[in-house]
C-alpha cells in the first residue's frame, strides 16, 4: 500500500562527530591563546589556582587573580549566556539569523544607558540594569511593531532589527556630537570591553545568567512546537503569542544584564547557534547545549585575541566587541551559503506585502512635488539666518551666495535622487518594503574603506577619500555579486550579504571610535553626512553620473516590472533573469556609491523615499521611481537646509538629521500603513 | 447522540468582507464530513473556526456542549487536532520527533514522556505505515509521506476529532486515494470525528459519510452523499452546468457539461 521510492533507514540519526571535534578544538585553541601570554610568568598550576587564590608576594599572581582570571570567567559566562539567548531567539522566530544583536536588543540597551547617563545619572547609580532593560524592550517592541503586519519572515525581522539598530545608533550619535565631552567613555564601553579589575562584576552576573538560562531551558518543550508553525503549535495547545513574549522577555533580560556590565559584545549570540546548527546540532535540545559550549569557547578566543592585539599594538585598547564582530561577519556569510530555505521557514506564513492599492494620477503628484522642490530650493538659497537676525538674500545676489549654498544643496538633492532611485530598485528586486541600499552593504563597503584609510593614519585629502570610498563600494559590490551568483541574484540573499558587510563596517567603526582622537571625529562627521565638504566639481560630476544612470533605467523599466513575479514566471515570460538582475544590481550599487560619498552611509532616504512614493499613490515601477527620486531630493534638501540653520552658526551633519527624521517617519508610517 | 461541534449563528468578517454569514450546523460524533465549495466559499475559514485558529465575529461554537470560550488551550488540543493546509518545513526534525510533539497537549512543558507515550507514538507511526522512515528527516520525504507524517502526529495527539484542510490537494491520484483511505480507516478504527476540506467532490462522496457545501459564505447544501450527488445540487454548489452518474452503489462520477 505504501510503496514509496525512498529506501527505509532504521538507524537513529547520530550526532555528527565533527560537532564535538570542532567544539573541543575551539576550546583548546581558546585556552591556549588565553594562557600563552603567561608562559614565562607563572607556572600553569599557579595560573589555575588564580581562580580562587593568590600570592600577595608575587605581582604576576596578584595580576592573574584580579585581572586575568575574572576576565576569563567573564568571557566564558557571557559567551554561554549569548549562546543560550541566541539559540532561543532563533527558535522563537524560526529564523536562522536572529540574535540579540541582529534584533536590535543590544543597541537598545546601549541607548537606554546613554539616555540614563545624560538625563538620569541617579538611576544609573541605583542600577545600570534598569535603563538597559528598558532600552532593550523598547528596541524589540519597535521591531515587533514594524514587522507585525508585514509578517514575521526571517529577512523582514532582521531588516527591521537593523533599521532599529541604525536609528538608535543615529540618536546616540546625535548625543555624542552635541554633548561629546560627557559621552566619550561611554563609547569605549559601548564597543564592548571585558577588562576586569576584580571579581565583583562576575559574582554579580553569574546568578542572574544562571536563573535566566534555567527559565529558558524550562520552556524548551513548548518552544519546540514553534518549529511546526503557528497554526500547528496552537493546535497542539501552545499559547503561541504568550510563549513568544515570555521567551523574548527572558532574552532581553539576559542581554540587558550583560550589556549593562560589559557593553555590546556583538555576534556571539548569532555565531554560536549558527555554527552549532551548521555542524549538525539538529534538535532544539542539541542546539541549546552545543550553542552554549561553542558560544563560551568563541568569546574566550575572541577575548584572548583582543587582549593580544591590545598588547602588541601601541597600547590603545582593542575592545572584545570588535574581535567578535570580525568573527560574526564570516559566520553570517557561511550561514548564507548553507541555509538554503530562507524562503520556507516556519513562521513565514504571510509574505511581506500589504501596500494599499490606492492610486493617484502621476501628473498631479509630480507637479505638486516639483513645486515643493522649487520652493525649497528658493528658501534654501534665499532665507537664512545672519549675524543680525533672519533675512532674504535678493535674487540678484544669488550668484555670489551660490558658492556657499549652491554646491552642497545641489549635492544633497542629487544624493536624494540617487537614494530614491536605488531604494526603489532594491525594494522591487527584493520584494521587501524593508529593503534599502543602506542595507545592501554598498554604503557599508564605502564606509569601511574610509575607516581603513583613517586607521592607517593616511592623510589623503578629500580626493583620496572619495577614491577610497568608491573603491570600497566597488569591492563590496563585487563581493555581493560573487555571493549572489550562487543564488541567481535573488533578493533576500543579497540583503543578507549586505548584512555581513555591515557587520565588518561596524567592527572597524567601533575600533576607530574607541581609539578616540581627531581621526574619529573626522570620520564620524563624514559618516553622518557632512554636506559642507562638497565642492562644485563634485556636485556636477554627481549630476552627470545620475543622468547616465537615468537613461539606463529607462531601458530596464519593464524587466523590473516583471522580476517581482518570481523567477519562474519571469523566465516563462522570456526574460533572462540572471543578467537582468545583475544589471539592476549594478545600477543600484552605482547610485548608492554616488550618494554615499556625499551623505554618508546611514541616512534612511533610500528606505523612506520609495515608501513615501507608494503612499502618494504611485504603484507602478516607473511612476514610483520618478516620485521616489523627487521625494528623496526634497527630503535631503530639507535636511541640508535644517542642518545649516538649526544650531547656526555651527552646523549639524545633514545625513544625521535625515536619519533621525527619516527613521521617525519610517517607524510611524510603516506600522500605521500595515494596519489599514 | 449529542453533537460534537455545535455552530450557531456564526458570522465571520475580515475588514468589510463577510467571509461566513449566519451558519448553523452541528457535527455528530464519529462522522466523517467533507466541506465542499468553490474557491473563496469560506470552507477553510469554517474549518479554522472549528480549530479555534480564527475567532468568530458573531455567533457561538461549542465543543461537546461547552462553549469554545471556556476551554483551555491544551485541553482543547487533547480533543481536537488540526492539520493546516500548508504545513511548514520542519527544519531537520525526524518523523519520530515530529510525531512525538503530538504528545505535548498531554504532557505539557515539563511532564515526563512515559512508556505509554512511546507506545502511542509507535502505534501512530505503524498506523500510517511510516515504520521504515521514522528516523528520516521529514523534509527529505516525498509529498505523500510527509502528509502521512503530519497525520501520524495528529494520531499521537490522541484526539477524538481531526480537522484536515485540503490534505490531498498537492498529491497525485494514487496518494490522494491512499491518504483518504487511511483517514477513513483510522476514523473507523479509532471512532474519530473527521472534518475535511476537499476539492474533489467524487472522492468526497466516496470516502465521507456526509457532505456539507458552502457558497459565498452561506450554507447551501448538507446531507449524505446520495442526497448531494445530484445534478441540480452540484450545479448550485459550483455554478457550472454539471452531470452525475452512479457507476456502482456508493460510487459517483460527476462531470462538467
Amino acid at each position: 500500500m505504501y510503496a514509496e521510492s525512498t529506501a527505509p533507514s532504521r538507524a537513529r540519526p547520530a550526532l555528527p562527530a565533527r560537532l564535538a571535534t570542532a567544539t573541543v578544538v575551539l576550546w583548546l585553541t581558546a585556552l591556549l591563546a588565553t594562557t600563552l601570554p603567561w608562559a614565562g610568568e607563572l607556572p600553569l598550576t599557579h595560573l589555575l589556582s588564580a581562580f580562587w587564590t593568590y600570592d600577595p608576594e608575587i605581582y604576576a599572581s596578584v595580576l592573574a587573580h584580579f585581572s586575568w582570571a575574572p576576565r576569563v570567567a567573564m568571557a566564558v559566562l557571557i559567551g554561554a549566556a549569548f549562546g543560550v539567548a541566541g539559540a532561543v531567539t532563533q527558535q522563537i522566530l524560526g529564523n536562522p539569523l536572529a540574535s540579540p544583536t541582529t534584533l536590535g536588543v543590544a543597541a537598545g540597551s546601549q541607548f537606554g544607558i546613554t539616555l540614563a547617563s545624560l538625563f538620569l545619572p541617579g538611576l544609573l547609580a541605583l542600577s545600570p540594569d534598569l535603563p538597559a532593560i528598558a532600552g532593550g524592550l523598547l528596541a524589540i517592541g519597535l521591531v515587533a511593531l514594524l514587522t507585525w503586519r508585514l509578517g514575521f519572515s526571517p529577512v523582514t525581522v532582521i531588516l527591521a532589527g537593523l533599521v532599529i539598530s541604525f536609528f538608535l545608533g543615529a540618536v546616540n550619535m546625535a548625543f555624542l556630537l552635541l554633548k561629546g565631552e560627557w559621552l566619550g567613555n561611554l563609547y569605549i564601553w559601548g564597543a564592548g570591553s571585558l577588562v576586569q579589575s576584580n571579581w565583583q562584576p562576575f559574582s554579580e552576573l553569574w546568578p542572574r545568567v544562571l536563573v535566566l538560562s534555567l527559565l529558558m531551558v524550562a520552556l524548551i518543550r513548548p518552544l519546540q512546537l514553534l518549529q511546526l508553525g503557528d497554526a500547528s503549535a496552537s493546535a497542539l495547545g501552545a499559547r503561541v503569542t504568550w510563549l513568544r513574549g515570555a521567551a523574548l522577555l527572558l532574552v532581553v533580560l539576559l542581554c540587558a544584564n550583560v550589556v549593562s556590565r560589559v557593553g555590546v559584545i556583538g555576534f556571539t549570540g548569532l555565531a554560536a547557534p549558527v555554527l552549532a546548527r551548521l555542524l549538525g546540532a539538529r534538535t532544539l535540545r542539541q542546539r541549546l547545549i552545543w550553542s552554549t559550549l561553542i558560544g563560551s569557547g568563541l568569546l574566550l578566543l575572541a577575548d584572548a585575541l583582543a587582549a593580544w592585539v591590545s598588547d602588541l599594538g601601541d597600547g590603545s585598547l582593542v575592545p572584545t566587541g570588535t574581535t567578535t564582530a570580525l568573527i560574526g561577519g564570516p559566520v553570517i556569510l557561511l550561514a548564507l551559503q548553507r541555509i538554503r530555505n530562507t524562503h520556507h521557514m516556519p513562521g513565514q506564513d504571510s509574505g511581506p506585502s500589504g501596500f494599499l492599492p490606492a492610486r493617484r494620477s502621476l501628473t498631479g503628484t509630480a507637479v505638486g512635488l516639483g513645486a515643493l522642490l522649487i520652493a525649497l530650493l528658493a528658501l534654501a538659497m534665499g532665507w537664512s539666518p545672519g549675524l543680525s537676525g533672519w533675512h532674504w538674500t535678493p535674487v540678484a545676489q544669488w550668484g555670489e551666495a551660490w558658492v556657499w549654498r549652491g554646491p552642497r544643496l545641489l549635492a544633497a538633492c542629487l544624493a536624494g535622487v540617487a537614494l530614491g532611485l536605488a531604494g526603489t530598485l532594491v525594494q522591487r528586486m527584493t520584494r521587501n518594503p524593508m529593503g534599502s541600499p543602506e542595507m545592501l552593504g554598498v554604503s557599508g563597503g564605502a564606509a569601511l574603506a574610509m575607516v581603513v584609510v583613517t586607521l592607517a593614519g593616511l592623510d589623503v585629502g578629500r580626493g583620496g577619500q572619495l577614491a577610497a570610498a568608491t573603491l570600497g563600494a566597488a569591492v563590496a559590490l563585487g563581493l555581493l555579486i560573487l555571493l549572489a551568483r550562487r543564488h541567481r541574484f535573488a533578493g533576500n540573499q543579497l540583503l543578507l550579504g549586505g548584512l555581513a558587510l555591515y557587520v565588518f563596517m561596524d567592527a572597524g567603526l567601533r575600533l576607530v571610535v574607541a581609539s578616540g582622537g581627531t581621526q574619529a571625529t573626522k570620520l564620524l562627521t563624514w559618516m553622518y553626512g557632512a554636506t559642507w565638504l562638497v565642492s562644485e566639481t563634485e556636485a556636477v560630476a554627481l549630476l552627470l553620473v545620475l543622468l547616465a544612470v537615468g537613461l539606463a533605467l529607462l531601458a530596464i523599466l519593464r524587466p523590473l516590472t516583471i522580476l517581482p513575479l518570481g523567477e519562474t514566471a519571469a523566465s516563462a515570460l522570456g526574460l533572462a533573469v540572471a543578467p537582468a538582475r545583475l544589471a539592476l544590481l549594478l545600477l543600484a550599487a552605482l547610485l548608492t556609491a554616488a550618494a554615499t560619498v556625499v551623505i554618508g552611509p546611514l541616512s534612511f532616504i533610500g528606505l523612506v523615499a520609495p515608501h513615501l512614493a507608494r503612499v502618494l499613490g504611485q504603484q507602478t515601477v516607473g511612476r514610483q521611481l520618478l516620485v521616489a527620486a523627487m521625494v528623496g531630493a526634497a527630503l535631503l534638501a530639507v535636511a541640508d537646509y535644517l542642518a545649516r540653520i538649526v544650531i547656526y552658526p555651527s552646523q549639524l551633519p545633514a545625513g544625521l538629521l535625515a536619519a533621525l527624521v527619516g527613521g521617525v517617519y519610517f517607524l510611524w508610517g510603516l506600522s500605521r500603513h500595515g494596519r489599514d | 447522540m449529542s453533537a460534537f461541534f455545535e455552530v450557531s449563528n456564526l458570522s465571520v468578517r475580515i475588514g468589510d468582507t463577510t467571509i461566513l454569514r449566519d451558519i448553523n450546523l452541528s457535527f455528530r460524533e464519529g462522522e466523517v464530513t467533507a466541506l465542499l465549495g468553490h474557491n473563496g466559499s469560506g470552507k477553510s475559514t469554517l474549518l479554522k473556526i472549528l480549530a479555534r485558529q480564527h475567532k468568530p465575529s458573531t455567533g457561538n461554537v461549542s465543543l461537546q456542549g461547552t462553549s469554545f470560550r471556556h476551554t483551555g488551550a491544551r485541553e482543547f488540543a487533547r480533543t481536537v487536532g488540526y492539520l493546516p493546509q500548508h504545513p511548514p518545513g520542519t527544519d531537520g526534525l525526524t518523523v519520530r520527533e515530529l510525531v512525538a510533539l503530538g504528545r505535548y497537549p498531554w504532557r505539557g512543558p515539563l511532564g515526563r514522556y512515559t512508556t505509554e507515550d512511546q507506545t502511542l507514538i509507535d502505534q501512530a507511526i505503524a498506523d500510517t505505515g511510516l515504520g521504515g522512515f521514522q528516523h528520516r528527516a521529514v523534509d527529505t520525504l516525498s509529498g505523500g509521506e510527509r502528509q502521512r507524517a503530519w497525520i501520524a502526529m495528529l494520531l499521537a495527539q490522541q484526539t477524538r476529532c481531526l480537522l484536515l484542510d485540503e490534505p490531498i490537494s498537492a498529491l497525485d491520484v494514487k496518494h490522494q486515494v491512499e491518504t483518504l483511505r487511511l483517514v477513513h480507516r483510522l476514523a473507523e478504527q479509532r471512532e474519530l470525528t473527521v472534518i475535511v476540506v476537499l476539492h474533489d467532490v467524487d472522492l468526497a462522496a466516496r470516502f465521507c459519510d456526509r457532505l456539507v457545501a458552502l457558497k459565498g459564505g452561506q450554507l447551501i447544501a448538507d446531507g449524505s452523499p446520495r442526497e448531494i450527488m445530484d445534478t441540480s445540487t452540484l450545479e448550485a454548489i459550483y455554478g457550472v452546468p454539471m452531470g452525475v452518474m452512479e457507476r456502482a452503489p456508493g460510487q459517483w462520477v460527476s462531470y462538467v457539461h
